[in-house]
């Protein structure tokens, strides 16, 4: 019964809510590594501090001015001192709100400008981790470090440090005169504030539980939504329309139960602590007025009122710190996060005497080599073969035969556990990554376009080349027509991840882009997809002339392909099994390519 | 109590009878609010529950804070016999023989009540109004959205992308939640409050309260053109970001072009300028923002001066209460405090009205492909399809399909060759009505498709699409997609004559394996053959495959043509294919171009005849021929 029941689910929906905390104690290492950040930028940074002091006395004072106007100068009845006392007030006022500008100003720039530094930081130091770094961790993950994770540094140190410095300010002047004024009516803040602090960090940790309940049903609902309409066609073409609203309308009523549970936490705590304020005003009235009214204290009754304008200005620090501190700790986990990333050591790079090479004959050799990505369980087994300048080598091979491994060692993605990869009899070890990938031409399978122009995206290959020299790479390929045909030539917009475009136009995008290059060495990883006859003839004519006078290293999925390589290298479980031509290999009987072949024939 | 918006039943849909009539024609903003107003009201009890209470409430916060005001006076007058005794509230005199500090006793259990019910009456009012708009509204919105959403014709989803879509369903009705909760609810509420604090000020000194609230009408004008002022500026801003998150992500998700072109600088030049660009970009927000609230805040302090000075003036002539001067400054600040937010709402309307409208459309987007009335039932088809003079365009001036006509009979194998573009997944994607022809008819075992049950006739043709969609779900289920209540026993056998059971088996956790995002993912291949398991399980008399061979291997290839052959059997195919291995299998090889058959008949045929089929054909032989013969003449 429960199976059939969850065969209703239309998707279990991916929730990526996991590992990462969302908050983390006060660590006075992080924060103080958070404030070198701020080192640039120290003279605004110095000013700000200066206002938040100036902030943090301006209130309380201000505040008292009130009470101080009402219970002597107009409790006096004196009108002259009135006007004088009020004019007073509203120049007091005027400077006030001039600091809380600067203050305001100085704190969201220096946090803007942290965070800017933070993500080129963090984008450069990506940039900096070799392949294999991005094998191991996903997108989303290192997108939240540069977005998420930088906004939750940028509350911490726009506004957490600061606030709650003007806060504390606040707190401990309204306290001093509140004691100075009357000893026992501050017992009874004394005596509430705990409760208030206590009300106001239960209730954030239930929200914020009660509120990550709702994200995760939240993200459900997304995920879901979004199968259902890239799935529509399938959902359309076997009539599940009414089963899946069915199971949408129980995602959402379950969703707007989470949310009413959040509404549950909120409702309960705002009227709580609105009572405790309730009750306090109570108190001062009832303590306050026995004081005032007794013989034995004689309370003046201005005083009274400057407590009661005062209490305010205690309380409201109080549950802003709460807030503050809640802040505080989200902005720990982001640093932490942020900072272990910047921390991550690339695994490899390249050695400081590794030189530039200018040129390239492309002559690539493989010496006893061996490849372990975890350094235990090898993927490549003593590898030996020789590139000659100008051949075509295929590597040929089940899936996770090593085909891959060998282009990306080739390439310099990945470095050798054992033996030399040899570029020109130089071990690749002593080139530069940089000089070798501008001698490089790469095609890999998904065919990566980024957004922008078909143009643009041709140019990837040689930055600074003209649009004649890209229309006369587009040419030299016979690309040219095919490119010109799209619906606004060269010009046409790639959309993400190529929409758009068709899967043989994205070839011939990126065929051209690594003409473009005129690269030494040419890697490519073919598409799987067969293409209609047509265009299939016009890229097989396309790569024909790209690979010609190159060194090319091809994962061959075409036949054609194969048979025109200079080199054939079967590949099985990491070794090398069956090498060749086209031609001698199928002389092997029962030879892995012979099997192979049949079934590409029989086909 | 959830409420049913069925297909047709969409309450909140366009009432119009002809349908289409607002479809594609802007709703004008008075209409979109008239509409929501509607939908407002179909929740009037429970709004009408939440005012009663949020007046109660505001009574209730008068009455305490009359009580202070009343507390210091009566302390004020005690200690000060010359001025005037407080003014009781409630007809309510405390005796004469009562001591003051039982007075002071009384004032402060009454606030200390009065806190109490607030409280409660407080909580009752969260809790009611979260129920509505959470669980009544949005999920009426959402629910109803999505419903129809599911119905809509392909040619929506075509002209719309599917993060517009999601948005539709997500943030869209939430603003719609939005207008009803801040603009119909919380616009009354503000206007009560107001009423309700300019009324009690009124009462207790008009000529102090009107001195008092002239700054306001500046306030209004103040917060209402900043918060326009930077809607721009933060439209501009996310869009920034947007673009910067994009920049990242593209160059990490093509770390390895980006690698292998060695374009790390490019690269990190280009997230610098877009970096630089979001900074540089907020500096115009801060400043509005940071000149903004300091004004507002020196607006309140001006208000305190008034009071003071006017108050004070007031006082000393014996005319106002000290007490009164008190809660006169908290109900200032409370009053300034509901000036801003209405501002603050008149400005959300014009977004709520956007992402409104967009919703209306979904609710309002007709469905062109619906049964007819009385529709014949199709329980056991045979499987024979036949086009006449069928003329279809996505577009009306540009038709794809011109004038096709063909039959093919139950159980026949037909492929269906040509190049992109030429109109065979059109074709195909006729005879489940996905689109319905402009010209000419569609038959299905000699009844026109218009006139079937769309939900039998669906059901009658198992469909393995180009792009095989697989829901993140377990294995069984998506086999089990088109008939979520099949067996075990059923699935496994779809599952086998797709060839698909042993690499099932073979997994870890069989048919109970998890797909997609943070599940498995599968080759190509073995994609294909769920998918076809997912038709078969139907067993259906007619079975359509777009291109199914198309993103796969020679090796898998073999397997997938074995996994068709098996499903073909007893079954009228029709089959996209490129490969003449595929093709050789038919029993009529249809070629298309521009929307025709130019081509029909036998493999065999079409290859000793002179056309595009033997132009085809020898692109593909050249390379296999020679093979055999390079293979031949070296053994």
């Amino acid at each position: 019964m429960s199976r059939t029941k969850d065969r209703k689910v239309i998707a279990l929906a991916p929730i990526e809510i996991d590992a990462d905390p969302e908050m983390r104690p006060l660590e006075f290492g992080l924060i103080s590594r958070l404030f070198t950040y701020t080192r640039p930028y120290k003279n605004s940074r110095n000013a700000l501090i200066a206002t938040v002091i100036l902030r943090a006395l301006q209130l309380p004072i201000l505040t008292w001015g009130i009470g101080r106007i009402i219970n002597t100068t107009i409790y006096n009845g004196d009108v002259i001192q009135l006007i004088q006392d009020v004019s007073l007030f509203g120049l007091m006022a005027l400077f006030t709100e001039i600091t809380f500008h600067y203050r305001m100003k100085l704190a969201l720039t220096l946090g803007e400008l942290v965070v800017h530094d933070l993500r080129t930081e963090i984008f450069e130091h990506l940039h900096r981790m070799p392949m294999s770094f991005f094998d191991k961790t996903k997108l989303g993950k290192n997108i939240a470090r540069a977005t998420s994770d930088v906004e939750a540094i940028r509350t911490g140190v726009q506004d957490v440090f600061f606030i709650s410095m003007i806060q504390f300010g606040q707190l401990a002047v309204s306290a001093l005169f509140m004691l100075y004024y009357d000893w026992a009516l501050f017992l009874i803040v004394v005596l509430l504030a705990p409760i208030i602090w206590g009300i106001n960090k239960y209730f954030r940790v239930r929200i914020s539980k009660s509120t990550r309940r709702s994200m995760e049903t939240w993200s459900m609902i997304t995920a879901t939504l979004s199968e259902s309409i890239r799935g529509i066609r399938v959902t359309q073409g076997f009539v599940r329309q009414g089963t899946n609203a069915e199971v949408f309308r129980g995602l959402v009523a379950h969703h707007a139960n989470n949310n009413y549970g959040v509404a549950r936490s909120t409702a309960v705590m705002f009227p709580l602590l609105e009572f405790n304020q309730m009750f306090f005003t109570a108190a001062l009235v009832l303590v306050g007025g026995y004081r005032v009214l007794s013989t034995d204290f004689h309370l003046p009754v201005g005083n009274l009122i400057q407590f009661i304008f005062l209490s305010q200005l205690f309380f409201g620090p109080i549950r802003v710190l709460g807030e503050q501190y809640h802040q505080a700790l989200t902005a720990m986990a982001g640093a932490e996060r942020v900072f272990a990333l910047l921390d991550t050591k690339p695994d490899w790079e390249d050695k400081p005497e590794a030189v530039g090479i200018t040129s390239c004959s492309g002559h690539v050799e493989f010496k006893n080599v061996s490849l372990a990505y975890d350094g235990k369980t090898p993927v490549l087994n003593d590898i030996n073969f020789t590139a000659l300048p100008g051949q075509t080598i295929a590597l040929v091979g089940h899936t996770g035969s090593g085909k891959t491994s060998i282009i990306n060692l080739v390439s310099k993605f990945y470095l050798p556990t054992s033996g030399e990869v040899l570029i020109d009899g130089r071990n690749i070890l002593e080139i530069t990554s940089r000089s070798l990938h501008q001698k490089m031409g790469m095609i890999n399978q998904t065919n990566f376009l980024f957004t922008g122009t078909v143009m643009n995206n041709i140019r990837v290959g040689k930055p600074e080349a003209k649009d004649e020299e890209v229309e006369a790479a587009a040419r030299a390929l016979d690309t040219f027509d095919a490119l010109s045909a799209l619906p606004n030539g060269f010009q046409t917009v790639v959309k993400e991840q190529g929409t758009g475009l068709s899967l043989g136009q994205r070839q011939l995008i990126c065929f051209t882009r690594a003409m473009l290059a005129d690269p030494k060495l040419v890697i490519l990883d073919e598409a799987t997809s067969s293409i209609d006859t047509i265009t299939e003839a016009r890229l097989q004519k396309a790569l024909h002339l790209l690979l010609k006078e190159r060194t090319s290293f091809v994962i061959a999925h075409r036949l054609s392909t194969i048979r025109h390589a200079d080199l054939v290298l079967v590949l099985d479980a990491g070794r090398i099994v069956e090498r060749g031509s086209h031609n001698s290999l199928l002389e092997i009987e029962n030879g892995v390519y012979s099997r192979l072949y049949r079934q590409f024939s029989e086909a | 109590m959830p409420r049913q918006w069925g297909g047709a039943d969409l309450r909140f849909g366009s009432s119009m009878a002809e349908p289409g009539a607002s479809w594609g024609k802007e709703l004008s903003n008075r209409e979109v609010v008239i509409r929501l107003l509607k939908i407002a009201w179909h929740y009037w009890g429970t709004c009408l529950l939440l005012l009663i209470l949020q007046g109660v409430l505001l009574a209730l916060f008068l009455a305490a804070v009359e009580l202070t005001s009343v507390g210091i006076d009566f302390i004020h007058h005690k200690i000060r016999p010359s001025i005037q005794p407080p003014r009781w509230p409630f007809y309510f005199q405390p005796d004469a023989t009562w001591t003051s500090t039982e007075v002071l006793v009384v004032i402060a259990l009454l606030m200390v009540a009065l806190g109490l019910i607030r409280g409660v009456l407080n909580f009752w009012y969260k809790m009611k109004e979260a129920d509505l708009i959470e669980r009544q509204v949005m999920f009426d919105l959402r629910s109803g959205t999505y419903d129809k959403l599911q119905r809509l014709n392909f040619s929506f989803f075509d002209a719309n992308a599917s993060g517009s879509l999601i948005n539709r369903v997500t943030a869209d009705t939430r603003a719609m939640g939005t207008f009803i909760s801040m603009v119909v609810i919380q616009t009354v509420i503000l206007f009560l409050s107001l009423l309700f604090y300019f009324g009690y000020m009124m009462s207790i000194h008009v000529t102090l309260t009107l001195a008092c609230l002239s700054t306001i009408p500046l306030l209004y004008y103040l917060s209402s053109r900043f918060s326009k002022s930077v809607r721009d500026d933060y439209a501009k801003s996310a869009e920034l970001a947007d673009t910067m998150v994009l920049t990242l992500s593209e160059s990490l998700s093509g770390i390895s072009v980006v690698k292998g072109f060695a374009r790390e600088d490019i690269e990190k030049e280009k997230f610098q300028a877009i970096n630089c660009h979001v900074r540089d970009q907020k500096k115009s927000i801060f400043n509005k923002v940071s000149l903004f609230t300091p004004s507002v805040n020196f607006l309140s302090h001006i208000n305190i001066i008034i009071l003071l000075a006017y108050g004070g003036y007031l006082m000393s002539k014996g005319e106002f209460p000290l007490g009164q001067l008190v809660v006169f400054v908290g109900l200032l600040q409370q009053f300034a405090g509901q000036v801003q937010n209405l501002s603050n709402i008149t400005n959300t309307v014009q977004q709520n009205l956007i992402g409104a409208r967009r919703v209306f459309e979904i609710l309002d987007a007709p469905i062109e492909i619906a049964n007819q009335p009385n529709p014949l039932p199709l329980k056991k088809a045979r499987g024979s399809i036949e086009f006449k003079n069928v003329t279809f365009g996505y577009k009306h001036a540009e038709p794809v399909l011109e004038n096709l006509s063909f039959e093919i009979k139950p159980g026949q194998c037909v492929a269906v060759l040509g190049p992109t573009g030429a109109g065979k997944s059109t074709m195909m994607s006729l005879i489940p009505r996905f689109y319905d022809p402009q010209e000419g008819s569609v038959t299905i075992d000699g009844l026109s498709a218009k006139t079937l049950d769309l939900e039998d006739l669906r059901k009658s043709i198992g469909i393995v699409f180009q792009e095989n969609f697989l829901f993140s779900n377990t294995i069984a289920a998506n086999i089990a997609f088109g008939h979520p209540e099949a067996t075990q026993g059923q699935i496994e056998r779809a599952a086998r004559s797709a060839i698909a059971h042993d690499f099932i088996m073979n997994l870890p956790k069989g048919y109970e394996t998890v797909l997609g995002e943070g599940g498995l993912t599968l080759s190509g291949g073995q994609r294909q053959r769920l998918a076809i398991a997912r038709a078969l399980l139907l067993e259906p008399a007619i079975l359509l495959l777009d291109d199914a061979t198309a993103a796969i291997d020679a090796q898998t290839e073999k397997e997938i043509l074995e996994a068709m052959d098996h499903a073909m059997k007893g079954r009228t195919t029709i089959i996209v294919a490129h490969r003449l291995s595929t093709l050789r299998r038919a029993d009529v090889v249809f070629v298309m171009e521009h929307g025709r058959i130019v081509q029909a008949g036998r493999h065999e045929d079409l290859l000793n005849s002179e056309g595009h089929y033997q132009r085809i054909a020898e692109l593909q032989l050249v390379d296999a021929k020679n093979l055999y013969n390079s293979a031949e003449t070296k053994s």
